[in-house]
């Protein structure tokens, strides 16, 4: 796949964007903030209806038969709109499980629905900082799960899971329905993002890959979701970069607008290389998709987005001086989603890790 | 197989056979001048195999081919080191300048080939001690004289003026004028009565640089490339000539795969220093940071291939990588500990480190400063204002000094 965006691509870029400015509002975002288990329904209802659900999904299930590319430019939008609901990328995350391990009765059965978006997944597969532990703590046993699945976003909202979990002997990826089991919200500094603690007490559970194939598929889905959140994250950075570059022309200060100093100035200009540099790696990892170099990829691409969001929120909000702290005015919104999604789908340590492994020669 | 990518095949396949003759083991040992006279028969094996002057005009000599031919050549000839950077600035500004404003087209079209084959170097005479950055700021002056112009003044960090036969300049013909208004681009012989090269040794060791200093240098006015006064615009089409070039995401250093070799070799706490945190953190972060801008380079390339413009992210590439490599290079020198110290000047930045770090400086300054390419993005990318700037106006003589 090239790596120049085509003008239907574009048109996908445009539209998004246009819809989600004028559906997404900061003010309908800051109360979700003091409510635990609460996400941004216009958002859900947006991806749902410009079939945004599905679009990197088969067209055999239901999806539009799009990519990664397709994809991510949908989540940078979303990105800049800091859009409320971690769906995007974690129903993809459990679709593509089912898509690329599951049998031909589970797409059946599941597929469709996340393509339209009436049924949402999640993805558990962190035990605490591991992102994919040696020895995850939830437990698969003779087709059932038992254990809890910490920190998993969009865990409160979910109708399934697809589980990283401890079987006899070996790791197993599991697919586990959600319904009847325990779960608990875990307050957050993010907290549309639907965090929860999923308890699991002999869940009937399906095997979508056991064995070295578990932790290989599961890497892989962590890739594909990383490429995903990376585009959100460069979307939040871009939008800061350009939130700071317009506060800095219009504030004045010592009789000239703060943008012309180089304190100010320089500060803008280098967060417009890490913007760059992190799209640059969004575009080339989307284009990576089915490569023997997908996963180095990815993991470049979460690195430098992680970077250039925390430093985006960081440094935009110093821009601001005080009106960069209130609550009003939502920059801590940025600040918040840039550290929600630095955790999710692993943290720089991370992909810091596997990216070596992979340079090095000693891919697990 | 693209048109393009036949003729990289054809490039990469030319520059293979010449590596035995002319490239980095060939060279090894060499003194300067030897280094140099094996430069000069390099380039005329370039010109006589048709990869000399790619993109410029057949009626010059040039093979009439476009910029992408040159930048894809250029990348597959940097693999080599071979003694082609002597000609670098001669052909990369001087003499493409001389083809667009040169007014005598014979005397023009003789230089041309004799540079495009390497037996006449060009220099560019712009910096000033008191204007590197604020290049209209220079003080160089000339002064009409009879049917021509005299030259008084001195210029700075000019590249390779001691091999130089002929140099483009821009001096300073009245102050009495806004300083922009009052600059005239010539061309001069260094081997002219009153041109003294003095070379600057640099702190890695070498002497590429020089001070130029002009004494009553006599020169008629045939040797004017721009009118007079007009002199700015053309030392800004000098610089902005081959904006996309081949670039090094390495930033001209060692490649980031010598430094994870060199981090399975050492032992740190009796482990391999790959399976330091550490080390593996900058590993990490590098490789992100150098992937980078090679997507964004590519798709550069990418664009103007279907004839786009690519976009202001190239301005990137010095100001990212270069500093990358000046740290990276300080880490592995961390690494080797005790063994850091081993030092051979003549060692080539691209494979050792020590060589790496300690001309890493000049990559940052030369071609514009970090701070100079952080101004020009924040100003002409985002559209941030500019610096304050107290001599905006006034006559150049009225700007206190």
């Amino acid at each position: 796949m090239t790596i120049l965006y085509d003008e239907g691509q574009q048109a996908i870029a445009t539209e998004s964007r246009r819809v989600l400015e004028a559906r997404v509002d900061k003010d309908a975002l800051l109360p979700l903030l003091e409510r635990v288990g609460e996400y941004h329904r216009p958002f859900w209802d947006t991806a749902k209806e410009q079939g945004w659900t599905g679009l990197a999904l088969p067209e055999a299930n239901g999806g539009l038969g799009l990519g990664l590319a397709e994809l991510g430019l949908i989540a940078h939008q979303a990105g800049r709109s800091i859009s409320g609901a971690p769906f995007l990328t974690s129903s993809f995350g459990a679709a593509k499980a089912i898509e690329l391990f599951g049998s031909d009765a589970q797409k059946l059965r599941w597929l469709p629905g996340l393509a339209s978006g009436e049924i949402i997944g999640a993805v558990a597969f962190a035990a605490g900082p591991d992102a994919l532990p040696p020895c995850p703590d939830v437990t698969f046993t003779d087709d059932r799960l038992d254990g809890i699945a910490r920190g998993v976003s969009a865990g409160l909202a979910a109708n399934i899971a697809i589980v990283y979990a401890n079987g006899p002997g070996m790791r197993v990826l599991a697919l586990v329905e959600l319904a009847g089991t325990q779960r608990s919200a875990v307050p957050s500094f993010d907290n549309s993002r639907l965090i929860a603690d999923i308890g699991f007490s002999g869940a009937s559970a399906e095997t979508l890959a056991a064995g070295d194939a578990a932790r290989d598929a599961a890497l892989h889905i962590l890739a594909l979701q990383a490429v995903v959140t990376a585009h959100e994250q460069t979307g939040g950075a871009e939008v800061l970069m350009e939130i700071a570059r317009d506060y800095a022309l219009t504030r004045k200060a010592f009789g000239q607008p703060i943008g012309a100093f180089q304190s100010v100035k320089h500060r803008i200009a280098e967060l417009y290389g890490l913007v760059e540099l992190a799209r640059a790696n969004c575009i080339h990892a989307a284009a990576r998709e089915g490569a023997a170099d997908f996963v180095t990829a990815a993991a470049a691409a979460r690195l430098s987005a992680t970077e250039a969001y925390d430093t985006a929120a960081r440094d935009c909000i110093q821009i601001h001086g005080g009106i960069g702290v209130t609550w009003e005015i939502g920059l801590h919104l940025h600040m918040r989603r840039a550290r929600s999604l630095a955790i999710e789908q692993g943290s720089s340590l991370f992909w810091e890790d596997v990216l070596v492994d992979q340079l090095a020669g000693e891919a697990a | 197989m693209s048109d393009l990518e036949s003729y990289r095949a054809k490039a990469a396949a030319w520059l293979q056979s010449m590596a035995p003759t002319f490239g980095r083991n060939a060279r090894k040992g060499l003194s300067e001048a030897d280094d140099l006279a094996l430069g000069r028969r390099y380039q005329k094996a370039k010109f006589d195999a048709g990869f000399a002057g790619i993109n410029w005009p057949t009626e010059y000599g040039g093979q009439g081919l476009s910029h992408l031919e040159k930048v894809t050549f250029d990348a597959e000839e940097m693999k080599h080191g071979f003694p082609s950077f002597y000609f670098g600035i001669s052909l990369g500004m001087p003499v493409p300048v001389l083809m667009q404003f040169g007014s005598d087209k014979d005397f023009v079209k003789e230089r041309v080939l004799k540079a495009l084959q390497g037996e006449e170097i060009w220099c560019q005479l712009f910096s000033e001690p008191s204007g590197g950055s604020d290049l209209a700021g220079l003080r160089t002056k000339a002064e009409p004289d009879g049917n021509g112009w005299k030259i008084n003044g001195q210029k700075v960090w000019t590249s390779w003026a001691h091999y130089s036969d002929y140099g483009v300049i821009v001096v300073r013909t009245d102050p009495n004028v806004p300083k922009h208004k009052g600059l005239t681009y010539f061309w001069v012989d260094m081997k002219a009565p009153g041109v003294t090269v003095r070379p600057i040794k640099l702190a890695g060791g070498e002497s590429h640089v020089n001070e130029v200093f002009f004494d009553d240098v006599k020169i008629s006015d045939d040797h004017r490339m721009s009118p007079v006064g007009g002199g700015f615009a053309v030392a800004i089409a000098t610089l902005m000539i081959e904006r996309y070039v081949a670039t090094d995401s390495a930033g001209f250093g060692p490649h980031l795969d010598l430094f994870v070799e060199l981090a399975k070799e050492i032992q740190l706490n009796g482990r391999p220093a790959i399976e330091d945190g550490r080390i593996r953190q900058q590993i990490a972060r590098n490789y992100a940071m150098r992937s980078g801008l090679d997507s964004i380079n590519v798709r550069a390339r990418l664009m103007m291939q279907t004839g786009m413009m690519p976009g202001a992210e190239g301005s990137l590439n010095k100001l990212v990588a270069v500093r990358s490599r000046q740290k990276l290079s300080e880490l592995a020198i961390d690494l080797q500990g005790s063994d850091g110290f081993l030092f051979d000047e003549h060692a080539s930045q691209k494979e050792d480190w020590a060589s790496s770090w300690i001309n890493a400086p000049t990559g940052r300054i030369a071609g514009g400063s970090d701070e100079t390419l952080l101004n020009t993005i924040a100003e002409k990318v985002l559209g941030l204002p500019q610096d304050h700037r107290p001599d905006k106006g006034i006559p150049f003589n009225q700007i206190p000094a």
